[in-house]
């Protein structure tokens, strides 16, 4: 948001920023497909960039199409429970869900519901009638030879997201229900596929936007894992030209690469004589971050869509809408704004917030402690405890220290019981070996308290340093006031930091003096 | 008391006629060895011998459709019309021949080879060696197996005729109930919005009491229809009939199913059965469906054109047929690895079938045929809400206090075809449907009954508004009595 624009090349070569996901991804889809794989790099957002330097005169047209699983429990027409990742292999199969004879759809309500609440997120239009379509190919992901889809008339029509950094909205053309694909996956060396049919017909939402997007950083501040893209470019004043779909990209990285070779390949085409962009759908390749073609206009499929004879029309009522309506979760930018407002955080720490909230429930846990203590230590808790599971690898969900521990911790740290570095410290203690002791039971076992520490024991410590330095004491008795530091800094070492620095301070003077 | 109930199936009249009879009709594919029955207190069909067209899954049994494609195919679980009567009793004899997928209407496109009618004019000639003559399809063996005495009843499906014609030439009762009644989870779908299970018995009394036990709602098929909805469409029924008498019966006769095609064979006794109900008190009026020319055409668009979705699903992945593609063919297209094993696995009927239905989706001639096709659907059922006294209750339609209760018509054109000249089915085959088809567009209940008393058989057909199966079946009983 500073209204900088940065050369090229330092954009490329920028420093890791997290994504700020002002997609609905958060809280109401199961979020990325890969727990570990949002992308840390390459998404920057709410940088204006001015275009003229990268493609002076050119205007590019961007329209996504991003295909999200819902966070059901079970599947979209049968009863088998989705999978998370790493589940062993074509264990949630029902006969439906591998097209077994003389089986038939029966759909999943509560995926009705999370798309209506995906649609109400999005300000759509929700049809009150809408209706299921067959969209027929052969592929080994696919064992009906069909899929379930909304072609013809779809759930939801018309609704709109604000992203940050342009003043109009993303229009959203239609939100859809269908059923995702089985996966293949192909080993080169046997030469064979290998289906898993745990994901097969778990409910997807496709997420059709209008081609309002005119960049690729717009594109990433959208968002968007497993999407395919169009891209058309044309020359600033004249018509748009061919676009070309651009499919299975399944990172904002990917995405953004992708957007910009294709932009670049387009130019080149019609910047020759008679030249023109042929219509094609084109993949893209990870190693070379380059776009290649897949199929042509004349080689597309006729999908020969049939109204499915098994499922008639879905009908939703104004009711049904109303108690969605009421029952909805705060929608992301509504906790920004509330993080930033009533909590007044910075831009960066709810960044943060957000991204640990993909892993689950950051956002929840920082709600529940904030009603406990004042925000400026709870703050240098939680950066401790992120920068402690991020170097242990860990997601926010592993995070084993109760909200009750964790605001004892901060009240400790704030009333002064226990030193800031003793806090830490602490905090990596219970990290490392968490249990359900209070943090005070556990701060006393380890000797923390600073309160534990008695006159004595720091008399004792300030009397040893000073014997243990005879020439910052002598240079202090002789007014060098700064070199007292060096004698607390001493203290502070051989009490391993448990020492109240203020009294230890006093301490030091009193004897000083005193001699 | 358990040891003599085995004892009572091992020796059974209908086993014993399976043992005698099969190799000459070759109605059933798979006999069941005999069970005890699980179920000791007092259910509706107690030891009651039905056999199950082999397009309805067993867990015990393969279901093959009949098709080369599913010939060792064994379903992880049952149909629930075959658990329905399971609990109920029955004694569930074994798997029923038919045309492959249910593509057909003479039962001879059967991985099994075609079923023989069991029927024989009196004649010197031994039974084994009769004249041989087709059961109809695509139920072929469920109505040659209950004429031939080797089961109390059977089911079947019915999409386009598929119970009624084959009972009409074999000479036995077929019911095809209205849509939605009857569970269709486990039966292998042909066409979704046309399939029905049909049920086939001796007489209207065995074909209702297996009806009753099948005749509830399921929540495994999202086509099944409520049982408030049921009840609406019961007392509408009573509303416009309510003495169930002959006296208060009113009949229509629809014009457009008397083709010149019609053979006397068939008109004769058709005629006479009408005149008989006429006789008793019935209430006998002409009437139009003048939607009926374009019917056959729209059935055959819409069915084929969900049978080639349908059958999108055979691939040799998951389950059934596997063909390897022989070396050297190209791997890279997935539909090219498929075609192997789907040129082999279907028959050319149902390749005839699958092609047809692919055209008609096709993105070019969707509007041209698919599209107008459904329109036309429409009309067929408007015609028949014109002619009904009884509301339909699931669309506003209005009531006609006009109208008729039943239709009666003949099931079939002519008496059943011999077999030899049953090579290439050709048009006239397809032409044959034009008397059934209808009712299966617009999802009503239509019975067959025999009628005729001597001579190769002959089937007439009641055909009744959504819903009111029991009065098409009350109607089927008074011409069964005459």
């Amino acid at each position: 948001m500073s209204g900088k624009t940065l050369p090229y090349k330092k954009w490329l070569d920028s420093s890791r920023r997290n994504g700020c996901w002002y997609t609905v991804g958060a809280s109401i889809f199961g979020g990325p497909r890969a727990f570990n794989d949002f992308p840390k790099d390459v998404c920057l957002v709410g940088c204006p960039f001015d275009p003229g330097w990268r493609w002076p005169g050119w205007q590019v047209i961007i329209g996504i199409e991003t295909h999200a699983q819902l966070k059901a429990r079970q599947k979209l027409f049968s009863n088998s429970l989705t999978s998370s990742l790493g589940e062993e292999p074509n264990t949630h199969v029902s006969p439906f869900d591998a097209a077994f004879p003389g089986t038939l759809p029966n759909l999943n309500q509560n995926c009705v519901d999370i798309a209506l609440r995906t649609a109400i997120a999005l300000n759509c239009n929700i049809q009150p009638r809408s209706s299921f379509d067959r969209k027929h190919y052969f592929y080994s992901d696919l064992p009906t030879g069909y899929q379930i889809t909304q072609h013809y008339a779809p759930i939801a029509l018309n609704g709109y997201l604000c992203i940050p950094g342009r003043d109009s909205p993303i229009r959203i053309k239609q939100i859809q229900l269908e059923q995702d694909t089985a996966k293949s996956t192909f080993n080169p060396r046997t030469r064979t596929s290998s289906i898993d049919l745990n994901r097969a017909g778990a409910a997807l939402v496709e997420i059709v936007t209008e081609p309002d997007l005119r960049s690729p950083e717009e594109a990433g501040a959208y968002g968007s894992l497993r999407c395919d893209v169009n891209v058309s470019v044309n020359p600033i004043g004249k018509p748009w030209g061919t676009r070309c779909e651009i499919k299975n990209l399944n990172s904002v990285k990917f995405m953004q690469a992708a957007i910009i070779h294709e932009i670049d390949r387009q130019r080149a085409l019609l910047s020759a004589d008679d030249g023109f962009v042929p219509q094609e759908t084109r993949g893209f390749n990870q190693d070379t971050f380059e776009t290649f073609a897949l199929r042509s206009k004349e080689d597309a499929p006729d999908y020969r869509y049939m109204p499915d004879p098994n499922l008639g029309f879905l009908t939703i009522t104004p009711e049904r809408i109303e108690k969605t309506v009421h029952t909805m979760p705060e929608l992301p930018w509504e906790t920004r704004k509330r993080l930033l407002e009533a909590y007044k955080l910075s831009e960066q720490d709810v960044d943060v917030l957000f991204n640990l909230d993909i892993g689950g429930g950051a956002v929840t846990y920082f709600d529940r402690i904030r009603g406990l203590c004042s925000t400026g230590a709870l703050l240098l808790m939680v950066h401790e405890l992120v920068g402690r599971l991020h170097t242990s690898k860990l997601t926010f969900a592993d995070n084993p220290i109760s909200t009750a521990q964790l605001g004892e911790l901060v009240d400790l740290v704030q009333n002064g019981s226990i030193t800031g570095t003793s806090g830490k410290l602490l905090l990596r203690k219970m990290l490392a070996e968490p249990n359900e002791e209070t943090t005070t039971e556990r701060a006393r076992a380890l000797s923390l308290l600073v309160e534990s520490s008695s006159d004595d024991e720091t008399a004792a410590l300030c009397a040893a340093a000073i014997a243990a330095l005879p020439n910052e004491a002598a240079a202090y008795r002789k007014g060098h006031e700064n070199v007292l530091n060096k004698i607390l800094g001493r203290v502070m070492k051989e009490s391993r930091g448990r020492a109240d620095s203020k009294r230890v301070k006093e301490c030091l003077i009193s004897q000083l003096k005193e001699q | 008391m358990r040891v003599n109930v085995a004892r009572l199936r091992q020796f059974s009249s209908w086993r014993n006629a399976i043992q005698e009879k099969n190799h000459s009709v070759n109605a059933f594919v798979h006999v069941a060895p005999p069970a005890v029955s699980a179920v000791e207190h007092d259910v509706p069909l107690r030891d009651v011998a039905v056999g199950l067209k082999d397009m309805i899954c067993t867990l015990d049994m393969a279901t093959s459709s009949s098709s080369l494609m599913l010939k060792e195919f064994k379903s992880p679980f049952d149909a629930t019309v075959v658990s329905l009567l399971r609990e109920a009793g029955a004694d569930i004899v074994g798997k029923l021949n038919c045309d492959e997928f249910g593509m057909g209407s003479l039962n001879i496109h059967s991985v099994h080879g075609p079923v023989i009618n069991p029927f024989q004019l009196p004649s010197s000639v031994p039974w084994a060696e009769r004249e041989k003559r087709s059961a109809g399809g695509s139920s072929g063996g469920s109505a040659a197996a209950v004429a031939a005495g080797m089961c109390y009843a059977a089911l079947a499906t019915d999409t386009g005729g598929s119970t009624r014609l084959p009972a009409s030439y074999c000479g036995v009762v077929g019911l095809k109930p209205s849509y939605g009644l009857i569970s269709r989870w486990g039966v292998i779908s042909f066409a979704d919005s046309l399939d029905c299970v049909g049920v086939m018995a001796k007489d209207v009394a065995g074909t209702k009491r297996v009806f009753d036990v099948l005749n509830a709602h399921d929540s495994k098929d999202p086509t099944s229809v409520s049982s408030a909805v049921r009840q609406l469409a019961a007392q509408e029924a009573n509303k416009a009939w309510p003495t169930s008498s002959l006296a208060n019966l009113r009949i229509g006769i629809p014009q457009e199913y008397f083709p010149s095609e019609l053979s006397d064979e068939v008109l004769t006794p058709v005629r006479a059965a009408i005149a008989g109900l006429q006789s008793q008190g019935a209430t006998v009026v002409p009437v139009s469906l003048p939607s009926t020319p374009y019917a056959l055409s729209a059935y055959y668009v819409i069915s084929s054109a969900e049978a080639s979705s349908n059958m999108a699903r055979y691939d040799g992945v998951e389950y059934g047929l596997h063909v390897p593609p022989p070396p050297g063919s190209n791997l890279k297209n997935t539909a090219s690895i498929y075609a192997h094993t789907r040129s082999a696995g279907f028959g050319p009927e149902v390749q005839k079938r699958i092609l047809l239905g692919t055209y008609a989706l096709t993105a070019d001639a969707f509007d041209n045929y698919f599209l107008q096709a459904q329109r036309v659907r429409q009309l067929v059922r408007d015609d028949f809400n014109q002619v009904f006294r009884a509301r339909d209750v699931l669309t506003s339609s209005p009531a006609n206090a006009d109208g008729v209760d039943v239709l009666i018509h003949p099931s079939a054109i002519r008496t059943a075809p011999p077999l030899e000249a049953s090579g290439d089915d050709g048009i006239g085959t397809y032409v044959q449907d034009v008397l059934t088809v209808p009712a299966s567009l617009a999802g009503l209940p239509a019975l067959s009954v025999p009628v005729q008393k001597e001579g190769w058989p002959v089937g007439v057909s009641v055909v009744g508004q959504w819903g009111c199966d029991d009065v098409v079946l009350r109607v089927g009983g008074f011409l069964e009595s005459l």
